[in-house]
């Protein structure tokens, strides 16, 4: 078990290493540099400005010297200033002044993420907010998700090709073939909109007092989270993840249902109901387990365009943010955060697979 | 609204001579008050001249107290004077207020000025200060706090400092020359210019002048928020939102004539109109930044009437000259004949605007020459292509991939194609499209208005000028400016103009299509939140009724 763990947290390294790095090169081509400084020092700065400040900042060095800077294996720039106070990489992340008042390395390997230039705040604080904002998302998605897959799946499986089995696969298959841009969008002007869709004719019947039922916009959100601002974000992320699993929970419960000892079970005389809950559910939930675990770093995809359609400051919404401004440090540490999510959703789903199924080992 | 407290100073000489024009027709009553009170006089003076009161502000009455939510993009902020967009400097205005300001009217009001006046050929300015403003820290505004914000404003060595060009003529090798400001006593100030300038009064309203404590030193005016305005801010994320609060602290010097709101939230919804749609359906916002397009008709649909301001922002497409074919003056000019800019307006903008003449200078500049334009003729057109050779030439024409102006810019192409010229549209996104803005051989750039017509000359068109994005060189054009730039009397100034504007059509600089009307959309409840040219969001006026 120890072994299998050490061997997931090297390779969860490695890929970590791996992907920062192409997001290293991909945001550090010379014509990125240069949209960095044009949104840093004025967007009709001149080429000559241009090179002043990436020279000033410490952006002309070789780009594997800079990553090395950011991993910390590298010692950070620095520059004496014309008064005598230095300025430099380490410089600014501890805030210090003074010659020799910085340590030499201040990367990742000693715990510095650095400064994101968008935000214009330490990379850390930015990621920590956003994480919370897209964890309490995440949590309703996944309160609203599962059950609603589970219960679809279940009822669809235990009685294979039956009238209700037809229609809720068919629903699962469109929930999870409509991408959220456009379940957004429809939702939005379904239930968002005073002109069109349900809200005006609910105000015509005088059932509700404003003048739309949902908020089209989660921001307020941030600050208070109610039915009304949350629930069309957390449906559309919720629904499309959804359909997945109850495919998946669908297809167990029927491969459990034609089991042998389903059919002693019946032959004995036991209730329909007592079978499908007693007998058959736990076997059959050990596949939508590992789904739904690695169903949460898709979720992840989802989250990028929910969070910037209901404009709802997340970690995805951050990474589009991070993206669209060309800010380096956010961005390689958003891509960290990415593949933590991912390896340690596996993790899980593998660790518990074990757990859920006396037969498998991990070793 | 701030107003003039007392004035004894003889009128300028000028001001009476526009004063005559105006009554005579000549000279629009919008261009009169520009002029007159870019001259120092006082706005309800210049309409006196005119035997007209000055308007009143609105007769509704503004409640004390109330929160307004606006959407407005917010930036990660940075030294004033190194602003380049409207919103960093919105942001800021309900503590750092400026020396003047330019109104809706096309006047120049005195803000943290009392009054200024300027001697005959405009080059020596007296400046008197407001007595009885305190900066929201205690200290008392002096003369000296306004000289240290113009050496400021001429540092050229700070990248992106673009007040720098405003005050050229305050500045000698990038700093500010020695003995261009005096300090008369502690309320007055005298500029003495190396040129005649007639642009340095309302270019000290523009956005990035706003007046900092002599201790700003940082870059952020948000950490460090000291000012003379009643506000002061609560919280600033970027691109997440702002709130602004009354200062209790603080007393203003425009005590009750303003600040009438509690609170102020700025929400940065991102750049899709569609999200803000959502947002005012919602109740979560009261009122827009700039709305355009379709969208202005569809938030007066639900219940958010919209405002207007005319203005002289436009569309410039211009050609670059340095880069072949575009090198060529009968190219440009063929190409200019090719576009009928009334249906650019109408396809590209939705006619919220008015047609423009293809020499980036609007009626409604004081100095403005009525001198006609372009000829249509897209058959003339496509011979003289075919004359240069260049029949089988493919053009590119490059913009920006924003609603309006790649619809402008598809309209232009469009327009040129038909008349038998191959040519294909390339459109970038943002964070791409401004790395080369200046570089492109064909392309599409939005620029904002500025008060008077040789003021976009000044920066966009003369030799070198750092945002010279025609790449336009031409020592007659430099020569006239320069005459222009010192001439206060109307009719002297316009003769002038009349040649700048020839040459610039002469040698087919740009297809510049139409002047912008811009728009925003607020709820009825919101009083002087009207839109304004040059986008201000002046919100220590703004108030609930």
């Amino acid at each position: 078990m120890l072994v299998f763990l050490a061997r997931r947290i090297g390779v969860m390294l490695v890929t970590a290493l791996c992907l920062t790095f192409v997001v290293f090169y991909l945001t550090n081509i010379p014509a990125k540099l240069e949209t960095l400084a044009k949104t840093q020092a004025g967007s009709r700065i001149s080429d000559s400005e241009v090179a002043s400040w990436l020279e000033r900042n410490g952006y002309n060095q070789p780009m594997l010297w800079r990553y090395g800077e950011w991993l910390g294996v590298a010692p950070g720039w620095t520059r004496a200033r014309d008064d005598g106070t230095m300025r430099g990489r380490c410089y600014t992340l501890t805030g210090l002044a003074e010659p020799g008042a910085a340590p030499t390395r201040c990367g990742l390997a000693q715990g510095y993420w650095g400064n994101s230039t968008r935000f214009r705040a330490p990379v850390s604080e930015v990621i920590r907010a956003r994480l919370g904002a897209t964890g309490w998302l995440m949590l309703w998605v996944l309160i609203v998700m599962v059950p609603m897959a589970l219960v679809v799946g279940v009822l669809a499986g235990m009685r294979e090709g039956s009238r209700t089995d037809r229609a809720l696969s068919t629903f699962a298959i469109a929930s999870t073939a409509t991408p959220e841009y456009v379940s957004g969008v429809v939702f939005i002007a379904l239930f968002a909109s005073s002109t069109v869709g349900l809200s005006p004719l609910l105000v015509s019947w005088g059932w509700i007092d404003g003048p739309v039922l949902f908020q089209g916009n989660a921001r307020s959100a941030l600050e208070r989270i109610t039915f009304w601002n949350f629930a069309l974000p957390v449906m559309t992320v919720a629904l499309y993840g959804m359909g997945y699993i109850a495919r998946i929970t669908r297809a167990s419960m029927t491969e459990v249902m034609t089991q042998q000892y389903i059919r002693t079970a019946r032959l004995k005389g036991v209730s329909f109901a007592n079978i499908v809950l007693r007998h058959a559910l736990r076997n059959a939930l050990i596949a939508p387990f590992t789904v739904i675990m690695l169903q949460i770093p898709w979720l992840l995809n989802g989250v990028v365009i929910v969070e910037v359609l209901f404009s709802y400051p997340g970690f995805g919404w951050t990474l589009f943010e991070a993206a669209a401004n060309n800010d380096i440090e956010l961005l390689l540490a958003a891509s960290v955060v990415a593949v933590l999510v991912v390896l340690i959703t596996q993790l899980i789903s593998d660790i518990g697979y074990v757990y859920l199924n006396p037969r498998i080992r991990v070793t | 609204m701030t107003r003039k407290t007392s004035k004894s100073t003889p009128l300028h000489r000028a001001a009476r001579l526009f004063a005559r024009e105006c009554k005579d027709g000549t000279l629009s009553r919008r261009e009169f008050l520009t002029r007159a009170t870019a001259l120092g006089v006082a706005a309800p003076a210049a309409y006196g001249l005119l035997g007209l009161v000055a308007p009143q502000a609105r007769a509704q009455t503004p409640q004390m107290g109330g929160t307004l939510r606006m959407q407005m993009d917010i930036k990660a902020q940075r030294d004033p004077r190194t602003w380049d967009w409207s919103e960093l400097a919105n942001v800021c205005r309900g503590w750092l207020e400026y020396l003047v300001s330019y109104e809706r009217d096309g006047t120049v009001q005195p803000v943290l000025l009392e009054s200024w006046e300027a001697n005959d050929d405009a080059t020596i300015y007296t400046l008197k200060l407001r007595s009885g403003v305190t900066w929201n820290n205690g200290d008392v505004f002096t003369a000296s706090h306004v000289a240290h914000n113009i050496e400021r404003w001429c540092d050229a060595s700070v990248e992106g400092n673009s007040m720098a060009g405003r005050m050229s003529a305050l500045s000698d090798g990038g700093k500010l020359r020695e003995g261009a400001v005096e300090i008369v006593d502690d309320l007055t100030l005298r500029l003495h210019l190396s040129s005649p300038d007639i642009s340095i009064i309302v270019n000290m309203a523009d956005y990035p002048a706003a007046v900092v404590h002599p201790s700003f030193t940082g870059d952020d005016p948000v950490a460090n928020p000291i000012g003379t305005g009643p506000y002061r801010p609560v919280s600033h994320d970027t691109g997440i939102g702002a709130v602004i609060e009354r200062n209790p602290d603080h007393t203003w010097w425009n005590e009750g004539n303003g600040a009438y709101l509690d609170r102020i939230e700025f929400l940065d919804l991102g750049t899709d109109p569609a999200a803000w749609m959502a947002a005012a359906e919602g109740g979560e916002i009261d009122m827009t930044y700039q709305t355009t397009g379709d969208f202005v008709d569809l938030f007066e649909m639900i219940g958010l009437p919209k405002s207007e301001a005319i203005t002289a922002s436009t569309l410039a497409v211009r050609f670059n000259q340095t880069q072949a074919p575009y090198d060529n003056v009968n190219v440009r000019r063929a190409l200019q004949m090719a576009v009928n800019n009334a249906i650019v307006l109408e396809l590209g903008y939705n006619d919220l605007g008015t047609v423009a003449e293809n020499h980036h200078v609007c009626p409604i500049h004081p100095e403005y020459a009525d001198i006609g334009t372009t000829s249509f003729d897209p058959e003339a057109a496509k011979a003289m292509i075919a004359a240069e050779g260049l029949a089988d030439h493919e053009f590119e024409l490059i913009s920006i991939d924003d609603n309006w102006q790649a619809a402008t810019c598809d309209s232009v192409a469009a327009q040129i194609r038909a008349a038998g010229i191959n040519i294909k549209r390339t459109i970038l996104p943002g964070a791409t499209f401004w790395n080369d803005w200046l570089n492109y051989p064909f392309s599409s750039t939005e620029w904002n208005m500025r008060p008077l017509g040789v003021q976009v000359l000044n920066l966009a068109y003369r030799s070198g000028e750092a945002w010279n994005e025609a790449g336009f060189s031409n020592a007659e054009f430099d020569a006239l400016l320069d005459e222009a730039n010192g001439i206060a009397d109307a009719d002297a100034r316009r003769e002038v103009m009349a040649k700048i504007q020839q040459i610039l059509l002469d040698e087919g600089v740009l297809i510049q299509p139409y002047w912008r009307s811009l728009y925003r959309n607020k709820r009825d409840t919101i009083l002087n939140a009207e839109m304004h040219p040059t986008f201000e969001v002046r919100y220590q006026h703004y108030a609930l009724s």
